[in-house]
């Protein structure tokens, strides 16, 4: 029973981060139809910031988290500008570029701190017990930015101009530019805040998983399981489908190992693939 | 060849087709008697198009079957439909571009040139691929194309990339070919060519079914014409009867009024 | 005039003519190598197969993300049965191929009921679940740690005639014939009816539907077919190399196989070949010349973005541009009215 609570507080964690990878995954792919092969290195990068500012030169902890946010997502931008933009007609090439820009980040990450994992001490070391099981105040911290990022994100996107000029570019992008949107503009804004919330998430959990110039890859095999699952397009099923798969994935690492809970993972996402392509939460296919 | 035949040789009996809560086809029942040109009409969004991707097997009937020569043939899949002798064209230019004409046409004579997956290696399949362009010339020739053969689809004039939609289709010898919107765009002098052309293919022994817009050729063109509305059957009969129902005419009226209304706002 | 006769038997010996060159060329080649370099052509021709079988399945306009991991299906599959129940090589070789192109045919199920980016997603998926497969499973795959002591080809020694594949040259040699056997049967596949319907699927699935096309089918073969050749790829690595593991075929080799495509260009069958040959070159000679070895991924991301960016074609699109413009220059700037820039 207390492992079983406990895992759950571990899976609560773990869904958090990944909801607020996975939602600008898909809203980017919304907007313009693309999908960024290198969110996962965003995230790495917004971890070596807090590497660099926090655990090297000292500066402190949020501070760190902010400039990870600012920076990432000004790579962001570099990304939209120079990759999806003149990419915009053509997705296939915009995924591809996105590989070739990933490599480019992972080889900067180990010019700069080496293939080894970076150690970032922790902020704070204490931990509070809910109900028997043991909560650090990092994860507790992880947990409570999500839910606060996410609200934020949910507020600006139902009642700012912005928001709803994201959200019709993601719904039909012509109409959407017929109403005088414009897509140059909207597509930077999409890019610039789904570039720092993956930064965001990266420098928040820096201290809780030792990050690597490699751990982009993990993180993109997760933010795919949830896109596919919640459907493309689809905002709250990204929400439901990492709180799912979050669950799922910490319970069965708990109870057998990391390798078969991504294999259950994986074949999760297939089957979601055959049987229902526009995921468990997307819209129903139109005539 | 042109004796009426009694039996349909293309059937549909109470076909229903709904996406989530839109029902587009809604017990929909004709059939189409062998050695004849089929006109299927209606006002905008009255489910022709959905009732052919349903006939030609792009979609499953949610309800309701299709009978072609006899068989049920419903939700079975597109190929096998064409295998069967039931093959349907493309609105506008739906073709190979990349190619040039000749190879589109080849690839329409896929059923027709068999060989194992050795044969092709060893390229002992050469006797039945030159039959397989002699058929695929002669095709073109049917349709006065045979000087551009080797030209790349993306040159030709839209007139002649309509054309060579339909050689592509009548390439795989079908007994019944579905025409799509086969005027639409067309000037006149261009829709007075294909619908000759129409009638010779029907002269070939080729039952013909078409979806159009171009209310004078239909009326001039088809023996006889089914008239669809909100998805279901509103008449049928020979194009005389047709053109002075009453039911028809305010059905188109009131489309008419409806996209007048929609225009204006 | 092209098409009279004379004009395609000459063209036809001149083309004949190039390839007996080109084999001349490749035949001399090992011998101005040296050990190390002789070491990287065998793989460079290793390579040539697996990324002109990954151009097969592109015909039909799918791009798989799984590509690499059929090759070490092969590799592993060929390794195993040699290693564990004693199949003589060549013909563990074989069957690696053929457990690959089996694997391919039973994973069709799933992604052909996929296009597009949801296919590229789901070979990535399907790739990712073999390779934890290999890693979970020590028995009989080896774990993390691969399969090492790898049987390697058994010699030739009939008297007159003693080959030894343990020397690079030797093997560069087997590997050229096998490889080459098997771009002809690549090319004549794609010369063939099956490459035109292959075509015909990628540009208008729908067109290619409505004539009888079996597309479900057609996309499975070329995925069964490139698979083969993956998978006979993947052999020919496992018994030269003699050991492999799961990080050799990650997404990082699949990048580096799709960099080779489409900077070569799938539009041609020599062009994803060139793009191999051209990069590798540019690799071993400049960047290992330069001490920037680290920097490879680096540098071949850079080439990647900038010929999806500039280069929709690939390399191979080059040689007729640059053509154009020295015919320009010659012509003169008054001839074309633009100017010779």
């Amino acid at each position: 029973m207390d492992l079983l609570w406990q895992t759950a507080v571990n899976a609560t964690y773990a869904a958090s981060y990944m909801a607020l990878i996975a939602v600008w995954l898909v809203m980017i792919f919304g907007v313009m139809g693309v999908i960024n092969f290198a969110h996962g290195e965003l995230y790495m990068v917004g971890a070596y910031c807090v590497v660099f500012l926090y655990a090297q030169e000292n500066f402190p902890f949020l501070l760190a988290v902010a400039a990870g946010l600012i920076f990432v997502g000004l790579v962001g931008l570099v990304m939209e500008r120079t990759l999806f933009r003149p990419l915009r007609d053509n997705p296939l090439g915009g995924l591809i570029a996105s590989i070739g820009f990933l490599l480019i980040l992972q080889t900067l990450a180990v010019f700069g701190f080496g293939r080894r994992m970076g150690h970032v001490p922790p902020w704070t070391q204490d931990k509070f017990e809910v109900f028997g099981a043991i909560l650090t105040y990092q994860r507790l911290f992880v947990i409570a930015a999500a839910i606060v990022l996410l609200a934020a994100l949910w507020a600006f996107l139902k009642r700012s101009k912005f928001g709803r000029a994201l959200r019709a570019c993601a719904q039909d992008a012509e109409a959407a530019s017929l109403q005088g949107i414009s897509m140059n503009q909207t597509a930077r804004i999409a890019m610039f805040i789904g570039a720092a919330l993956a930064g965001v998430a990266g420098a928040l959990t820096a201290p809780l998983v030792s990050p690597t110039p490699y751990i982009g890859h993990s993180i993109i095999v997760t933010a795919f399981i949830i896109i596919i699952v919640g459907g493309v397009g689809s905002l709250e099923g990204a929400v439901i489908a990492a709180v799912l798969y979050a669950f799922v994935h910490t319970f069965v690492t708990t109870f057998f190992d990391g390798v078969v809970a991504n294999i259950v993972g994986l074949a999760l996402m297939l089957a979601v693939l055959v049987v229902r392509p526009t995921g468990l939460f997307g819209a129903k296919e139109r005539a | 060849m042109n004796a009426p035949d009694e039996r349909p040789i293309l059937e549909a009996r109470g076909l229903t087709r709904r996406f989530g809560g839109l029902v587009a086809v809604d017990n929909f029942s004709f059939s189409v008697r062998e050695g004849a040109i089929h006109g299927l009409i209606g006002p905008n969004g009255a489910g022709k198009t959905t009732t052919f991707n349903v006939i030609s097997g792009f979609y499953a009937p949610t309800a309701g079957q299709v009978f072609f020569r006899g068989l049920d043939i419903s939700g079975r899949k597109t190929s096998t439909l064409a295998a069967m002798g039931l093959v349907r064209t493309f609105q506008g230019s739906t073709l190979f571009q990349e190619f040039s004409a000749l190879d589109n046409v080849r690839v329409g004579r896929h059923l027709g040139a068999r060989a194992r997956f050795l044969s092709r290696l060893l390229g002992t399949d050469r006797s039945s691929e030159r039959e397989a362009d002699a058929k695929a010339l002669a095709t073109l020739a049917f349709f006065g194309l045979e000087e551009l053969a080797d030209e790349p689809v993306s040159n030709l004039p839209h007139g002649h990339q309509r054309m060579l939609g339909m050689a592509v289709a009548l390439a795989a010898e079908p007994r019944v070919m579905l025409l799509d919107e086969p005027f639409t765009g067309m000037n006149p002098e261009e829709t007075r060519r294909m619908m000759a052309l129409v009638r010779r293919i029907r002269d070939r022994g080729v039952t013909v079914m078409l979806v159009e817009h171009d209310m004078q050729a239909v009326m001039n063109l088809c023996d006889i014409i089914t008239v669809m509305n909100f998805g279901a059957l509103l008449v049928e009969g020979v194009p005389e009867v047709v053109r002075n129902d009453p039911a028809v005419i305010e059905a188109y009226l009131g489309s008419a009024t409806a996209n007048g209304a929609n225009d204006a706002a | 005039m092209p098409g009279t006769g004379t004009g395609k038997l000459v063209r036809r010996i001149a083309w004949q003519l190039r390839l007996v060159f080109l084999f001349a060329v490749l035949a001399v080649l090992p011998y101005l190598l040296s050990y190390s370099q002789q070491e990287i052509a065998v793989l460079l021709v290793i390579n040539v197969l697996l990324v002109s079988s990954y151009r097969l399945l592109t015909l039909t306009g799918e791009w798989s993300l799984g590509h690499v991991v059929i090759m070490g299906v092969g590799a592993y599959a060929s390794a195993l049965l040699a290693k564990r129940l004693g199949v003589s090589v060549p013909v563990s070789l074989l069957l690696g191929g053929g457990i690959a192109a089996a694997t391919a045919a039973v994973l069709s199920f799933p992604l052909f009921r996929m296009k597009g980016f949801y296919f590229l997603i789901g070979s990535f998926a399907a790739g990712e679940i073999i390779r934890l497969i290999w890693k979970r499973f020590t028995e009989p795959f080896g774990g993390p740690k691969g399969l090492k002591r790898i049987d390697a080809f058994p010699d030739i020694d009939i008297g007159f005639l003693s080959i030894d594949f343990f020397e690079p040259v030797n093997y560069y040699f087997l590997a050229l014939v096998v490889v080459s056997a098997s771009l002809f049967v690549l090319y004549r596949i794609e010369r063939s009816r099956i490459g035109l319907t292959f075509h015909a699927i990628h540009w208008q699935d729908r067109l290619a539907e409505s004539v009888g096309i079996d597309t479900f089918r057609y996309r499975t073969l070329a995925f069964v077919i490139a698979s083969f050749f993956a998978g006979i790829a993947g052999g020919l690595y496992a018994h030269y190399v003699g050991a492999v593991n799961p990080t050799r075929f990650g997404v990082d080799q699949m990048v580096y196989v799709l960099v080779w495509a489409i900077v070569g260009g799938t539009a041609t069958f020599h062009g994803p070949i060139l793009g191999v040959v051209v990069l590798t070159v540019i690799n071993e000679i400049v960047l290992r010349a330069l001490g920037l070895d680290t920097a490879r991924p680096l540098i071949y991301g850079a080439i990647l973005i900038l010929s999806v960016l500039y280069l929709p074609n690939g390399l191979e699109s080059l040689a007729p541009r640059v053509r154009e413009r020295v015919r320009r220059w010659r012509s003169g700037p008054a001839a074309t009215g633009e100017g010779a820039g």
